[in-house]
């Protein structure tokens, strides 16, 4: 069968359409964390320097002694970590300032490594 | 008035690669990374063991890699001839490398199989670091994320200098050096390329051997020769079709 030269780029149109929309079959994190067994609240954030594995996984060092925090999936290439947390112990509010907090690094300077854009 | 393929296809990958580069900006969702098919590739090992994405990469990654895959399959290396915004690039320099070194040198046939194995090692090895550390530690020599990233974190200082001039001067030397010889996501997609179903074919009743096809072929595939166009390497660019002066000799057809 015949076909005209333009099925290319709407072959090509269709798969790039359909690979972007295909992206939401895979759920996978980039890390996940579970601190306790217990259920919570989940919030959604949109965090500005979270952009890899190395630095998601950093980020979630910085929940690691905070109470109330039950789980933390991080998602590098959205920018995003979804956090459970038991709303009695610890409000959004605080969760942003952990993250927003000035980290200190080796050469004694104290730099905000995250920025939370928002909330959900 | 019959609009050269060459002209659609510029326009198509032209348009990709502006949306590249708004990304690589940082004006988009998402970094220019998570739209790298062969990120795919390299998340696989990572998913299956520990359930997560390796480094920066994501699901578009893999969803990408699997819709691009299926593409393939279907009307082979098309995305590498129609969309590859490296592809492109490379392309671009080729041509003006063509302008300007009017006798560059022809790869006899043996010397481009032994060549092309290249790009299978360059898949190995760069599988085996990203699923040794699970990170991508080898992005450094990757000119898609050179170029795009801007020499950005994780480039490798002079050395990804050096590796982005000898692509360059290589595609300028022999076109689609990189995607010919080097590009690993050229080598996950020869399989699938063989069974592609939509591929150029030659009517040898009305061919006149004129060896048109053969010249315009960025891939030095002997398209005069064959009757339906399998090669693992042919990316449906139609440069072939364009070339021929007979009409409907060298047609695009859906064969097994």
């Amino acid at each position: 069968m015949k076909l005209p030269r333009y099925i290319f780029p709407i072959l090509i149109i269709a798969a790039l359409f359909g690979g972007y929309f295909l992206r939401t079959a895979f759920t996978q994190p980039s890390t996940n964390i579970n601190y306790s067994n217990e259920t919570g609240a989940t919030a959604t954030f949109i965090v500005d320097g979270l952009k890899c594995k190395g630095t998601a996984a950093f980020f979630t060092t910085m929940y690691d002694s905070v109470p109330g925090i039950v789980g933390i999936q991080t998602f590098a290439t959205e920018h995003k970590a979804v956090i459970t947390y038991d709303p009695d112990k610890i409000t959004k509010d605080s969760i942003k300032a952990i993250m927003e907090t000035p980290v200190l690094f080796q050469d004694g300077t104290r730099e905000q490594v995250f920025k939370c854009v928002s909330i959900k | 008035m019959k609009i050269r393929s060459r002209y659609i296809r510029y326009g198509l990958m032209t348009i990709i690669l502006a949306q590249v580069i708004y990304l690589a900006l940082g004006l988009g969702a998402r970094s220019f990374e998570a739209y790298c098919p062969f990120g795919g590739m390299e998340s696989l090992w990572g998913l299956f063991t520990a359930g997560e994405f390796s480094c920066a990469l994501g699901p578009l990654n893999l969803s990408l890699l699997i819709s691009l895959i299926v593409l393939v399959a279907l009307s082979k290396k098309s995305f590498c001839g129609w969309a590859c915004p490296i592809g492109f690039l490379g392309e671009l320099l080729g041509r003006l490398g063509g302008k300007i070194w009017k006798k560059r040198p022809r790869i006899s046939a043996k010397m481009n199989f032994r060549l092309k194995l290249i790009r299978y090692a360059v898949l190995v090895v760069a599988l085996y670091f990203t699923y040794k550390t699970g990170e991508l530690i080898l992005r450094g020599y990757d000119p898609f994320y050179i170029i795009f990233s801007g020499f950005g974190h994780g480039s490798a200082g002079v050395i990804s200098v050096i590796v982005t001039v000898a692509i360059a001067i290589g595609a300028f030397i022999i076109p689609m050096m990189f995607c010919r010889y080097l590009c690993p996501l050229g080598a996950v997609f020869d399989p699938f390329s063989r069974i592609g179903l939509i591929k150029v074919t030659r009517d040898e009743s009305s061919c006149t051997s004129c060896g048109n096809c053969d010249d315009a072929c960025p891939h030095d595939i002997p398209v005069m020769t064959l009757e339906k166009i399998r090669h693992r390497d042919c990316t449906n660019c139609l440069e072939c079709v364009d070339a021929c002066p007979e009409r409907d000799t060298l047609q695009v057809r859906v064969e097994l």
